[in-house]
Formats: structure tokens, C-alpha cells, sequence
């Protein structure tokens, strides 16, 4: 078969070629190229819709760094670039769940089993049945009876298609448009009849019960073993840094990065216990600092044999675990005590995008159930699929557990995957928010969850001032740059090696 | 590959030249305007009675068409501003000043004098809805005022009075009060609330405060009456659980889908009133015939409600202008304001069609009857426009007032705080406006100069000018306490 790179002069290839680009290219520019050159130029311009348009003709102004000195002057800037880092929180549990799914997913048997049709069709009577419950007037228990059918359902169909089917269903979120996805859960995170706090009433209610029949020593003993809890496994992670630093198998960037996360729970408690947020992080990156000179000031047994960043990637890794497991110990501390009184007032499910303190988790967490089936997901199970298997047989001959192979051969074996999603996920995390914000919450509640990018929205199309808003958006190009930049520097090392 | 990719964009090009040609716009003979608006029956019948007139006028044909796909404000603008814009538009809240302010919308002040809708043909307190600077950019498409209506088969359900016609915030507190303890026993699952909301402008003007004083030069929402009102409005929604919160009402929205929900929830009984205009009865009518009253909204003192009602404006860079135009004209005239009387899309724009019995009984709705001749009342005695700025958007205000209340009611601002970050934001976004902008720092300066004067003839006791006053608050408001000159006084 003949192919047009074999035919005529590299001139006429190229010219051919081109031809073939040029449609591209042609959009590239005048979709793309342009208008971000032309929005460079926008950001040091007085650019106002209502002055500068084909109606008005007033001639623009250059006002020089005005537009971003304004920018950090906006009483409500920085409150959204912290909503939009405090969304960027939930990518290492992104990364998570996806390698969990991903993980999950490589255990399926392969072999079909017989029988298959009778348990579909078992499956869609059942479903069926539950329908007719709720059309019968059966209301809840009959949406649960269709939950509970098509969830057994699911599970009979993957492992008798041999996990095709939870393959598409973990995969269902990635093309399913993210407006009705939005939708959907604004219906699921209904605080009266949503399917959520449906499910969540009852268990609050069991709750409740067990706490009010719990003996009066709850109410301080439960903060007092949260704070026991908290601190113990606190100074075990300063003593494994410690450990680590002094064996070479931790450098700066690691030891700091792993204060770092043992200190973000700190954060949120002191917060709760009436601290600024501009105090709490102050704390805290004080008690950081303080925590990192001691244990970086330690001379190494062996002398400085390791690179900066070495043991980034486990610092990061462990974090997954510790930094929810001391939340939950804070939460204890926070409001242990204060349990007993609320629980004999009765446990209320939360009202999820309705109030302040819930709007960003609840975001975040829809933000989850997306990031487990999507792309990410497909990455890994390829990653996995191209470790050798020559090292699990090594490892099972070493007679490794199943945590230590995962620990030692695919956590490492999978770095340059998990590098590539680290630094979509910063790219698109930092740029993403707006069309969650815009569909569930219209950035509230009081711009709870009000990103950079629906600021950059409001600010260019609802106010108008073109000028003010792409000033915003290199800002947020240039955290993406920097983040990028760090990623690439310490990340891709620690990939690679 | 070469054959492939030449054909292919010949079937491309020719799929281009065919989508052209049959493009039914080109192949008209007459003009087709584009009126952006709800594609609705009753906007159908708006269209199909513009037609008829038209021929009545001796009128040359046109094609009017319903474009209901670029209604959220954000498509208008950027539409209009690259020259694409609908022929026609209506213009809500916001949009009626900032769409003119961009010089997409047509001045229509000459044709409106020449053509019999200037503002001479409606209500005057609608002049801030569609006049600018002293230049017309539109006329109203109704008229109307917010209302609470009521549901007496809600109060009559759990036994609780209903509202009296007038009321004061004590008043309404009390019996909201009652009522939601009554209709919300222990263990409701789905809360009955009293309102679906009260307006915090209203309230704000009930205590002598608007949104801005009275040359529109600086914003007053940093005013202690403001804090109060602030309150009550947190102790209503919070601890009294009279009203839901803006979430709770957008998760209760949720539920149903689409614009409709709020009365289906007052239809249904889980709000006892909601706060809203005579159009109300467009969605009412057709889930029943249900026992209606419309009482004021409860307030201290300056008795007045929100006016306002769809602007229609026309695009400047409209293909067809003239016809646009004559579409304005039509709004004034008889076929439609009858029309908008038998739809009861709040009031007609014309004042004398609200007069009639058509309007004030209708013959097939005896259980509204009442409630119409409340709404007109109000909207000749206490029916007000939104206080607009020149120096800064609506949407801005809108905006910052709605987050720092939100702010407030979840407990992160107390209501001084949130009261003083409301001036102080929308001040500094006037002195960033007039900083950038040498006309509008012209017309700031010279009201600062009326204000000084304004502010130094009240601190003597002395009137002053109706003329001087921009606002259309302080104007009613001076009105009312007899503080303007008598030769200025209507």
C-alpha cells in the first residue's frame, strides 16, 4: 500500500502536510493563540464593556500593573483564591480513589460464568418490581428497594461479564455531560428530600440514641482520647521524619512537605476554636518551621547522600491516610463534648450546599465520585497492566505481603502515572470550580464557593470589566505555571527515580 | 488520501452553500425580527395580536419570531455586544440599566414622542425601569408591583388568622410565629414556612433608607437603620425559621423542576405567602381556582413596595429598526393591553386599562377579585422602582448585598459588620468607576455639589428642590414628609 509520505518531493510532502494542519492551525490561532495574546494586552488596559464596544468608541487607557494591584487590593480575593487551593484538597484523595478503582478493577475475574441471562433477568424484575412498589405508593421504601436491586444487580452482572461492567459503570461520571451530573446531585444533596440525608437520618438518629445512652463520662472522655489519639499519632510521624531524615531515605522537601501535612488538621482546629484563618495558618507555619529546624538541623549518620526531594512521593502518600484520620481526631477534640447535648437535641443531616461550612466539602466530594471513574482511572489500570510481572513473582518468592507489594513495587512502579495525573489535576484544579459554582451553587453560600475561575466569569461578563478580569486570569496562569513548575521539579525526580 | 480530503471539502462547502441558501430569513421577502423572550403561549399570543394590529395600522408585513434561547443575561450582552444581538429584548432587573449603558439598546426617545409610548403613557414611577439620563431606551411590557399573596386555605388549615392588609414587622412576626408552630409539628419531615421571603429594600425604605442617598452618589446600606434591619431578617430566617434562607429555597426548587416551583409549594401549602407580582396569577390559574388575597408587604413606617415590570428595549444594531420600534408603539396600544389584561401578566403598561372591569373581576376568576384593585392600588400609591446608581451596576450591589447578608445569616458577619462591608464595597466600587470613566466623574462631581446642597437645606430644616433629588426613593420619600420646594411639588 502506497502512503503519501513515499511520493513526491519533501517541497510537495510538507506543502501536503501543511494542508492537512492547516485547518488546525487556522482554529488554534484564531480561537486560542489570539485571543490569549490579546488578553495579555487586555490585563494592562482600562477595558469596560459599557465604554469599550462597537456601540461606545472610547479609546482604551493603558493603565500599567493598576488592574492587578487592584486585584490584591479586592476585599474577597484572596477569600476565593483559598476556596479555590481548599477545592485543590481533594486531588491526593482523587489520585486515591482512582488507583483504588483502578486496583479494584485488575482483581476481577476474567471468567465469565454461565447462567449469565437468568441473573439479568432476575435483576430487572427485581428492578422492575421495586418501580412498581414506588408507583404503588411505596414511596421511600420503594426507592430503595430499586437502590438496593440495582446495586445486587450490579454486582451479579460484573462478576458474571468478568468485570466489564464495573468498568463501565466506574467509567459512567466521564461521559456523562458535567451539567446534568451537577443536577443530579443538587437533587442528591437535597437537605429535605434528598437521597443522601434520607439515608443518613436514620443512622444519625441510631447515633444519637447510642450516645444518649452512653454514661456521663462520654462527654469529656471522647475529647480527651481523640486529643491522646492526636497527639501520639502526631509524635510518631515527627519520629518517623525524624528516623527517616536521619537515614538519608527523607530529604527538605519531604520532611517539610510531611509537617506540612501534619500540621493542616492543626489548622482546621484551631479555626474551629474561634482563630483566623490568616492565624491559624500563621500557627502553624510557625510550629513548621520550628518542628523543620530541629530535624533538618540533625547532622545524618552518613552525611547529606540524598536529593531534596527524596521521599516526596511517600510523604505524599502517607498523608492520604493521616491528614483524615487526625480531621476525625480534631472533629473529636472540637466538639466531643459537645455531642451528648446535641445528640439528646437530635442529629440533623447537613443542609450540604446551603451552608457555609458544608458548600466546599459537599463540592469537593461530588468533585470525587467524578475524578474515581474518569480518566485518571484508565491511566492506572494501563500502568498496571505494563508493570512486569517478573516482580510480584520476586516479591511472592521473598514471601512479601500484599501491602508490601503494593508499597514496593506498584506505588513506585506507577510514579510517572501518578506524576501525570498530579499535574493535570493541579492544572485543572486551579482553573476548575466554575461550572459547579455556576449550575449548584451560583457561588454561594456568602461566596463559600466562589472559585477563581467564576470570579474571572462574573468579574468579565456579568461586570464587565474585560480589563480587570484577564489581569485575574494571568494570576491564575501564573499559580498554575509555578505549581507546575515545582511539580516538574521535585515531582518528575521522584517519578523517575 | 488527497481524493478523499479534496471531496470532502467540496461536500463541506456545498453543505455550506445549501445551509445559506435555504435559510429561511434569506428567502423572506418580508423582514424578520427577532424578539428575545420566553417562547410561552402567551407570548404567542402577543405575537399573533401584533400582527393583527399592524394590518389595522395599515402596517407593511413583518415575520416576528421568538427567540428563547439566549434569555440568561450574560448570552445577551455578550451577543449584543458582538453585533448579534435579538432585534428585540426584554429587560429585567439589572439588565435595564446596564444594557443601555453599553449603547447596545436603541435611544427611542424621539420616535417614543413621535409614536405615542413615551413615558407620558404609563406609569411615571416606571421611568426608572426604561429612562436614562433623560433619554428613553424602552417602554414597559406590564406593570406591576410585589405583592404578598396569600393562600387562605393555608391559614385556614392550621387556624391561624390571616394577615391584615397593612402590617408592621411586629405584627408580622407575631403571627408568623404562630403559624409555623402550628404547621410545623414535631417530627415534620418537610417544613411549612409563613413566607418564601420579604424584600430587604422594602424594609430598608420602610425605615427612611434606600439603597443610595439622594443623588445616587453614595451608597447608605453602612446606615445603623440598616443593621436593624439586617436583625431581623437573620433572626426571621435563622431562629424564627419564618422563611427559608436563599439555599434552602434554591434546594426546595430543586425538587420541582423549572421556574413554576415556588408556586407549586403555595399551591401545596408549604409556604403560607409568597412575595410576588399580580403575574403570579399566569402560574396559579392553571393548578386551580384557589382563594387568593394580597396583602402589603409588612413594614415600619414609609408604606411602599417594589414597582417594576419587562422592559422591552430594542437592539441598536438591529437590522430593522423601524419595525423594532413600531413593536413599542404596539405595547402602547389598546389589542395589547387588553391582552395583557386577559392573561393577567401583572398590570397593562397603559394605567386607564387597569381601571377596567376586565381587569379588576374578571369574569371567570371570581376567586381573584380583590386582589387586582389591591395590586393597582399600590401600584398608584406605594409602588417604587429599584434605587439605581449611575456610578456603579446593579449587578454589583445585587451582588455584594446578597453575600454579605448570606454571610450574615450563616454566622460569619454580624450584621454591623455585614451592614458597614455593604457601604464600604459599594463605595469603593463608585470611586473606582468615577476614577476611570472623565464623563461620569463630570456628573459625580457635579451631584456632589447638589448633595452638599441637598445635605445643608435639610440640616437647616429648609426644603429643596424636587429636581435636585435623583433617587426615586428619597423623592417619594421628601414628597411624603413635605420636605420638597412647593413650586417644585406636583
Amino acid at each position: 500500500m502506497s502512503t503519501l509520505g513515499q511520493r513526491g518531493s519533501p517541497r510537495r510532502r510538507l506543502l501536503a502536510g501543511l494542508a492537512f494542519l492547516l485547518p488546525n492551525i487556522l482554529g488554534f490561532a484564531a480561537f486560542t493563540l489570539v485571543p490569549l495574546v490579546m488578553s495579555f494586552g487586555i490585563a494592562f488596559t482600562d477595558w469596560d464593556t459599557l465604554r469599550h464596544n462597537i456601540f461606545r468608541h472610547e479609546s482604551l487607557r493603558f493603565v500599567g500593573f493598576e488592574n492587578f494591584s487592584w486585584l490584591f487590593h479586592h476585599p474577597d480575593f484572596l477569600h476565593y483564591l483559598g476556596n479555590t487551593f481548599f477545592m485543590m484538597l481533594g486531588l491526593p484523595f482523587a489520585i486515591a480513589g482512582s488507583l483504588g478503582a483502578a486496583l479494584l478493577l485488575t482483581r476481577v475475574s476474567h471468567r465469565p460464568v454461565a447462567r449469565r441471562g437468568a441473573f439479568i433477568v432476575a435483576t430487572l424484575l427485581l428492578t422492575g418490581s421495586g418501580l412498581l412498589l414506588r408507583l404503588g405508593g411505596m414511596g421511600q421504601t420503594g426507592v430503595w428497594c430499586i437502590f438496593g436491586v440495582l446495586a445486587a444487580g450490579s454486582l451479579v452482572a460484573g462478576v458474571l461479564t468478568g468485570g466489564s461492567v464495573y468498568r463501565t459503570l466506574f467509567y459512567l461520571p466521564n461521559f456523562t455531560a458535567g451539567v446534568a451530573t451537577f443536577v443530579l446531585w443538587k437533587k442528591l444533596y437535597n437537605p429535605q428530600t434528598g437521597p443522601i440525608n434520607a439515608g443518613l437520618a436514620p443512622v444519625l438518629d441510631g447515633f444519637a440514641a447510642v450516645v444518649g445512652s452512653a454514661p456521663a463520662v462520654f462527654s469529656w472522655g471522647l475529647p480527651l482520647a481523640c486529643a491522646v489519639l492526636a497527639t501520639a499519632v502526631s509524635l510518631w510521624q515527627l519520629w518517623r521524619l525524624r528516623q527517616h531524615w536521619d537515614d538519608a531515605s527523607a530529604g527538605a522537601v519531604a520532611v517539610i512537605t510531611g509537617l506540612a501535612m501534619l500540621a493542616l488538621p492543626q489548622v482546621f482546629q484551631l479555626h474551629w476554636h474561634g482563630l483566623s484563618t490568616g492565624r491559624a495558618l500563621g500557627l502553624a507555619a510557625v510550629g513548621v518551621t520550628v518542628a523543620a529546624v530541629v530535624i533538618l538541623r540533625r547532622p545524618r549518620r552518613w552525611g547529606p547522600v540524598c536529593a531534596l526531594d527524596t521521599g516526596l512521593s511517600a510523604e505524599i502518600a502517607l498523608a492520604l491516610g493521616l491528614v483524615p484520620l487526625l480531621l476525625l481526631f480534631a472533629v473529636g477534640v472540637a466538639w466531643g463534648s459537645e455531642l451528648p447535648a446535641a445528640a439528646a437535641a437530635g442529629l440533623t443531616p447537613p443542609n450540604w450546599l446551603g451552608d457555609y461550612d458544608w458548600a466546599k466539602p459537599a463540592i469537593m466530594g461530588m468533585g470525587l465520585w467524578a475524578a474515581i471513574g474518569s480518566n485518571n482511572m484508565i491511566l492506572y489500570l494501563a500502568g498496571l497492566s505494563n508493570i512486569p510481572p517478573e516482580l510480584y513473582e520476586a516479591a511472592d518468592m521473598d514471601g512479601a505481603s500484599s501491602l508490601q507489594r503494593f508499597w514496593h513495587i506498584t506505588w513506585p512502579q506507577l510514579a510517572p502515572v501518578t506524576f501525570f495525573i498530579g499535574v493535570m489535576g493541579i492544572i485543572y484544579g486551579l482553573q476548575g470550580g466554575f461550572e459547579m459554582a455556576r449550575v449548584m451553587t451560583m457561588g454561594g453560600p456568602a461566596g463559600s464557593t466562589t472559585t477563581l475561575s467564576y470570579f474571572i466569569y462574573i468579574e468579565g461578563f456579568e461586570t464587565g470589566r474585560l480589563g480587570y478580569a484577564s489581569a485575574a486570569a494571568w494570576v491564575l496562569f501564573a499559580l498554575v505555571f509555578i505549581l507546575s513548575l515545582l511539580n516538574f521539579r521535585f515531582g518528575n525526580r521522584s517519578a523517575n527515580d | 488520501m488527497k481524493r478523499g480530503f479534496f471531496i470532502s471539502l467540496v461536500v463541506l462547502l456545498l453543505a455550506t452553500a445549501a445551509l445559506h441558501w435555504t435559510e429561511s430569513d434569506l428567502r423572506r421577502d418580508i423582514p424578520v425580527i427577532y424578539w428575545n423572550t420566553q417562547d410561552d403561549e402567551n407570548k404567542r399570543a402577543t405575537v399573533e395580536t401584533f400582527q393583527q394590529w399592524r394590518k389595522e395600522q395599515g402596517l407593511p408585513p413583518v415575520e416576528l419570531r421568538i427567540d428563547n434561547t439566549n434569555q440568561e443575561p450574560t448570552k445577551k450582552l455578550v451577543q449584543g455586544l458582538s453585533g448579534v444581538g435579538s432585534d428585540i429584548m426584554d429587560l429585567y432587573a439589572y439588565e435595564a440599566d446596564l444594557f443601555p449603558a453599553t449603547g447596545m439598546i436603541a435611544d427611542v426617545t424621539e420616535d417614543a414622542k413621535r409614536l405615542g409610548f413615551s413615558l407620558a403613557a404609563t406609569y411615571p414611577a416606571l421611568s426608572g425601569d426604561f429612562i436614562f439620563d433623560g433619554r428613553q431606551y424602552g417602554f414597559p411590557r406590564n406593570a406591576g408591583v410585589n405583592l404578598n399573596w396569600v393562600n387562605r386555605a393555608t391559614f385556614a388549615k392550621y387556624h391561624i388568622p390571616e394577615p391584615p392588609q397593612r402590617w408592621s414587622l411586629d405584627e408580622f412576626e407575631a403571627l408568623g410565629k404562630k403559624f409555623v408552630a402550628a404547621a410545623n409539628p414535631p417530627g415534620t419531615r418537610e417544613r411549612v414556612f409563613f413566607t418564601n421571603l420579604v424584600s430587604r429594600d422594602v424594609l430598608r425604605r420602610g425605615v427612611g433608607l434606600a439603597n443610595y442617598n439622594e443623588t445616587d452618589t453614595r451608597c447608605t446600606l453602612d446606615d445603623p437603620r440598616n443593621v436593624q434591619i439586617l436583625e431581623r431578617v437573620r433572626r426571621w430566617t435563622v431562629e424564627d425559621r419564618l422563611m427559608p434562607s436563599r439555599e434552602e429555597g434554591e434546594a426546595m426548587s430543586a425538587d420541582i423542576s423549572g421556574f413554576g416551583s415556588m408556586f407549586s409549594h403555595f399551591v401545596s401549602g408549604r409556604f403560607g405567602m409568597i412575595y410576588v407580582g399580580q403575574w403570579a396569577l399566569i402560574m396559579l390559574r392553571h393548578r386551580g381556582e384557589f382563594q387568593l388575597r394580597a396583602v402589603e408587604p409588612a413594614l415600619d413606617g414609609f408604606p411602599n413596595t417594589e414597582m417594576g415590570g419587562g422592559s422591552v428595549g430594542v437592539y441598536a444594531g438591529s437590522k430593522h429598526l423601524k419595525e423594532s420600534v413600531e413593536f413599542l408603539q404596539y405595547l402602547a396600544s389598546e389589542p395589547f393591553n387588553r391582552l395583557i389584561v386577559r392573561i393577567a401578566d401583572g398590570a397593562p403598561p397603559v394605567p386607564k386599562f387597569a381601571e377596567t372591569e376586565e381587569f379588576l373581576r374578571p369574569a371567570a376568576h371570581p376567586n381573584e377579585w380583590g386582589s387586582a384593585a389591591v395590586f393597582a392600588q399600590a401600584a398608584r400609591e406605594t409602588g417604587l422602582t429599584v434605587s439605581k446608581s449611575p456610578f456603579v451596576l446593579q449587578s454589583i450591589l445585587f451582588r455584594e448585598e446578597k453575600e454579605l447578608t448570606e454571610a450574615m445569616i450563616s454566622g460569619r458577619l454580624t450584621a454591623a459588620q455585614a451592614s458597614k462591608a455593604m457601604g464600604d464595597r459599594i463605595n469603593a466600587e463608585i470611586a473606582l468607576s468615577v476614577d476611570r470613566n472623565p464623563e461620569l466623574r463630570k456628573l459625580y462631581d457635579a451631584r456632589m455639589r447638589i448633595q452638599r446642597q441637598i445635605d445643608a437645606r435639610r440640616a437647616a430644616g429648609r426644603p429643596v428642590p424636587a429636581a435636585w433629588i435623583n433617587d426615586p426613593f428619597h423623592l417619594a420619600y421628601y414628597r411624603a414628609h413635605g420636605w420638597l420646594e412647593k413650586e417644585t411639588a406636583p
